[in-house]
């Protein structure tokens, strides 16, 4: 194409954008929706198009925004929230709820949820753990994981070891199980790592409340979960920084014998390693109390829309269970629709098993402003520093303490 | 006329030396080569198999067909074009007027638009989301455009400045004495001469707003996605599509390298064609 | 040598030394005054307008915005309450001791990244800039790194560094560079460098273009008159080339610093900072700071303390180009 054309198209483009928008045509409610979806080859359309063939008068606009490790989606859709032109509704994480109320952008939806003939079917737990500080519920859940340990069943084998139930059983097979290529526990340190020092540490006494970071029982736990890279060295030297990426590929690898994560990766690591691997709840401490993190998303309807009503009806859609199961197949995670769960097939049933004996200890992060910048900055700076030996493992906690409780 | 150098001499001093600097910079891209054309399954092999034992063009026939990536690279054409021919088109008289006049406060003009340049951008894109928002620029090319000509303009005026400086003031007022007016004098005698630096510019500009990604990521919704905001949409939460993102990853240098191959003839000539002899 | 070709017909296009203004910005006024020939009445006026009504309309606002913010205690999350607190959050960051660390790696981040960013690009462009039979593709193919959004750098190079899987262990090792796989990014007293490499990889090409369209404006008299006075090829480098194209390598400098000062994203996609804080530079903290914390004052307090350095920087280079520019 000429040069000249390109320019021209790129003006004349760029004039007719704004106009091109669908206009609100009389009796059609637009409803705009953000989402995310770990696979791009996957689109929403379907589903859009049987929503609106279901309800006519409701025009949906789907719209993919990148991730960007969270902050790229959290940054556009605060942004957007700020400047006044945010969707009608959303993906959403509960670790971000406590910010969306401090600026009023949320508002109860439990008079729609009432009027919802699919409320029946996502399990009271859930409802629990989604609901605000303040009772009320904002957030309508979607679709969930839970973490659970991943292990080489043949390694096991092997060294005759049985699946670690609790601290010391998995201390003992990670060490029995590091060889000169292999590291017994392929430990997350980088970002979102969080999800692999909860189950030993707030897993093993520490807690979120005051003082709780603090406590004899909590520092013991964290120095036990550090020595794992100080003392014991049953993890990669890498270990301080890997992320998810990391850990998967180096367990599908077969460097690492035991891993945490949830069946979002379990069709991948299946697809290299077939029968070699299995899963378990991951281990309970030593007063059999456990913490494994809850991985939610839901669909929030923002204060400002328009079309509450039409948007609650796309978001109750999704969460309906065949939709759900629709929605699933595409993000790789657990549909929350008890129906939709029973003859769950996408992935292989040991691994749905694990998540489910996994729920009833799972639990979220809390319900803080403050939670996302645990996250994303204060845990993995001080946990890395700790596991370097910069700072002490209770020098970690302190921090961890000050930042929720000042 | 002194030189005299034999085939061997040359090939150790000139040709071995670019050798391996073009074997450094295309290392990692060729591993990203090597890495688009491995089935799945291979990507996370261990030993690590250099060469892939069953290639396969799958990621990019998903690329294609699959997703987004090919509507993105148009957009991304039009965006990059679009902030290089604003971005001379606004610089080049704006650099000529830095380089041939003296007028006041023309310093601390010069030194102003390095200075806005110097605000990390990442604090700066709210305000900029709230500005673009109330021009209703959101999601259009000409506001990812304007986006981008932010870090062009003051750039490319910096650059064409320098280049400008390199040309012999006496050329001007040879010119001008033999009758010339001012626009003659810098379309006949001044950009012929300043065109490597023209091309360089434009270079720099299509290769930053090519490869920008967060004023793409703020500015842009999904009428305009740029093909950066492409690439990072393969990046999920719990899983890199590798495959996806070396394929695309390899195609989008192809325009610039191609780019650049046209261009880079532009780079001799001038005023010293053959000057730098062999 | 050199200095006798000053005086041919085409006088070089660095000043003679007579008419070097050795000052700052403020002694340039006197030159101001002077009024060259070339310029007169209001024509710059109308050259400069389009740069400068876009680029005020477009970052003016934002910049003095954010700068307005960095007296505040602003949470982007909760914008109704944020409070003037003056100059508050830059004694908290004299106080910090996050700041200070970024700050050192900062410093070692520029230098190391810029100069040899400089020196890989500068042999590039002399190189690129003989005749060989295949120097158009050399040409193309050494833009290649350049060519590649950030984000894929970030992204690769972890890649290859990865401790178990990574290419660059594998090949160390197959060589007997190395006995045992090196974990690059998550060793303190590697990362940074580990990271530095890859930024030098993505902006030598930057350079070697750059200097490479400088070495065209270097007029053909120059280097004949060298030739005829005896010139080494060495001595036509330090005498002629370099000298001819000091203002466009300054330039390029200038440039550069300023856009790698203020990168951030391939350390974020690498490490986001860690191993501890061991890649932590200014807008990286300022980032984090800005975006995950969502204290949108605390980081723009961060990135004009980064600006105002900056600035130092361009200080040191207009006392330098006041001379050059002045001719």
């Amino acid at each position: 194409m000429e040069r000249r054309t390109f320019i021209k198209l790129a003006g004349a483009t760029a004039l007719a954008t704004p106009l091109a928008r669908p206009a609100l045509a009389q009796g059609t409610t637009t409803v705009r929706w953000w989402y995310h979806f770990d696979n791009p080859q996957h689109s929403p359309a379907e589903l859009v198009a049987k929503f609106e063939a279901g309800n006519p008068g409701i025009k949906v606009q789907a719209e993919s925004i990148p991730w960007g490790g969270g902050n790229d989606y959290q940054t556009r859709l605060f942004a957007a929230l700020v400047a006044g032109n945010a969707p009608d509704c959303a993906m959403v994480r509960l670790s971000w709820a406590a910010r969306f109320q401090q600026m009023k952008a949320l508002a109860p939806i439990d008079d729609l949820i009432a009027g919802w003939a699919g409320r029946g079917d996502i399990a009271d737990n859930i409802w629990t753990i989604n609901k605000g500080a303040d009772g009320k519920q904002y957030y309508l859940p979607l679709q969930y994981v839970v973490l659970y340990l991943y292990y080489r069943q043949d390694l096991f084998e092997q060294a005759g070891l049985k699946p670690p139930a609790t601290f010391e059983d998995f201390r003992s097979a990670a060490k029995a199980l590091t060889k000169s290529d292999v590291s017994g526990f392929g430990l997350r340190g980088g970002a979102g790592g969080f999800d692999h020092w909860g189950p030993f540490v707030l897993g093993g006494g520490a807690s979120f409340e005051k003082g709780g970071m603090v406590s004899e029982k909590a520092l013991a736990a964290n120095r036990w979960f550090v020595e794992l890279t100080s003392k014991d060295k049953v993890v990669p030297a890498s270990a301080p920084t890997d992320s998810f990426r990391q850990i998967v590929d180096s367990f599908k690898a077969g460097r690492t014998a035991m891993t945490i994560h949830h069946v979002g990766s379990a069709n991948e690591i299946v697809g290299v390693l077939g029968d070699k691997v299995s899963a378990v709840p991951v281990p309970r401490g030593p007063d059999g109390k456990g913490w494994t993190y809850f991985g939610d998303e839901s669909n929030a309807v923002f204060a400002v829309s328009k079309a509450r009503e039409a948007a609650f009806k796309w978001c109750a859609f999704l969460s309906t269970a065949e939709n759900n199961v629709v929605l699933n197949k595409f993000t790789g995670q657990l549909p929350i629709a008890t129906s939709a769960a029973k003859d769950w097939t996408l992935h292989p049933k040991r691994f749905v098993d694990a998540s489910a004996a996994s729920l009833p200890f799972a639990a979220s992060l809390p319900d803080s402003p403050k939670t996302p910048d645990f996250i994303a900055r204060i845990w993995p700076a001080n946990m890395q520093r700790a596991l370097l030996g910069q700072i002490q493992p209770d020098e970690m906690m302190r921090a961890i303490e000050q930042h929720f409780h000042g | 006329m002194i030189e005299r150098r034999s085939y061997a001499r040359r090939m150790l001093e000139v040709e071995l030396p670019v050798l391996l600097i073009v074997l450094f910079a295309l290392g990692p891209y060729a591993w990203m080569i090597l890495t688009s054309l491995k089935p799945q399954v291979e990507l996370s092999a261990w030993p690590l198999n250099y060469w892939p034992r069953e290639a396969t063009l799958q990621h990019y026939n998903d690329l294609i067909a699959r997703t987004s990536f090919a509507s993105s690279l148009g957009n991304s054409l039009i965006i990059a074009i679009g902030a290089s021919v604003l971005g001379l088109g606004v610089s080049i008289p704006a650099a000529y007027a830095f380089s041939r006049f003296r007028f006041r406060g023309r310093q601390m003009l010069l030194t102003g638009f390095l200075v806005i340049n110097m605000f990390p951008v990442v604090l700066l894109i709210i305000p900029l989301f709230l500005m673009m928002r109330r021009l209703g620029l959101i999601d259009t090319f000409l506001g990812v455009i304007l986006g981008h000509s932010t870090f062009a303009i003051p750039f490319a005026i910096w650059m064409l400045t320098s280049y400008f400086n390199a040309i012999p003031k006496d050329l001007d007022e040879a010119a001008t004495i033999d009758g010339a007016s001012r626009l003659q004098t810098i379309r006949l005698i001044i950009l012929p001469l300043v065109m490597p630096g023209v091309a360089t510019a434009g270079i720099y500009i299509f290769i930053t707003s090519w490869n920008e990604y967060l004023f793409a990521m703020m500015l842009s919704g999904q009428a305009v996605r740029t093909v950066t905001v492409a690439l990072q949409l393969f990046i999920g939460e719990f899983t890199i599509q590798w495959g996806l993102l070396t394929a695309g990853g390899t195609l989008i240098a192809l325009p610039v390298t191609f780019l650049f191959l046209l261009v880079q003839r532009r780079l001799v000539g001038g005023l010293t064609a053959g000057a730098v002899k062999s | 040598m050199a200095d006798g070709t000053g005086g041919g017909r085409i006088s070089g296009p660095r000043p003679s030394p007579s008419f070097r203004q050795v000052g700052i910005v403020a002694s340039l006024t006197p030159a101001d005054r002077r009024r060259p020939p070339l310029g007169r009445g209001a024509t710059p006026f109308w050259f400069l307008l389009p740069a400068v009504l876009i680029t005020a309309g477009v970052v003016l606002v934002p910049v003095a915005q954010t700068a307005w913010l960095s007296l505040q205690d602003y949470l982007l999350y909760d914008p109704d309450n944020a409070r003037f607190v003056g100059l508050g959050n830059f004694a908290k960051i004299i106080r910090d001791e996050v700041f200070w660390i970024s700050l050192g790696q900062s410093f070692i981040w520029i230098v190391g990244v810029v100069g040899l960013q400089f020196l890989l690009g500068l042999v590039a462009a002399l190189l690129l800039n003989q005749s060989f039979w295949w120097r158009g593709l050399a040409r193309s193919l050494v833009i290649i790194p350049w060519a590649l959004p950030s984000v894929i750098i970030g992204l690769m190079w972890t890649w290859m560094y990865d401790f178990n899987l990574g290419v660059i262990n594998d090949i160390a090792l197959r060589l007997g560079l190395i006995a045992a796989p090196i974990a690059w990014l998550a060793r303190p007293d590697t990362a940074l460098y580990a990271i530095m490499l890859a930024l030098i990889w993505q902006g030598f090409p930057f350079f070697a273009v750059t200097i490479l369209a400088g070495l065209q404006t270097v007029p053909a008299e120059l280097y004949e008159a060298a030739e005829i006075d005896g010139a080494t090829a060495r001595q036509q480098l330090f005498y002629v080339t370099l000298p001819s194209i000091a203002d466009v390598i300054a330039t390029a400098l200038l440039l550069r610093t300023i856009w790698v000062a203020n990168s951030l994203d391939v350390i974020l996609v690498m490490t986001g900072g860690g191993p501890g804080y061991a890649t932590h530079t200014l807008p990286l903290y300022a980032f984090l700071r800005a975006s995950s914390s969502m204290e949108f004052g605390y980081g723009a307090a961060l990135a004009l303390i980064l600006t105002a350095m900056l600035l130092g920087v361009v200080f040191l280079y207009v006392r330098r180009a006041a001379r050059g520019i002045e001719a």
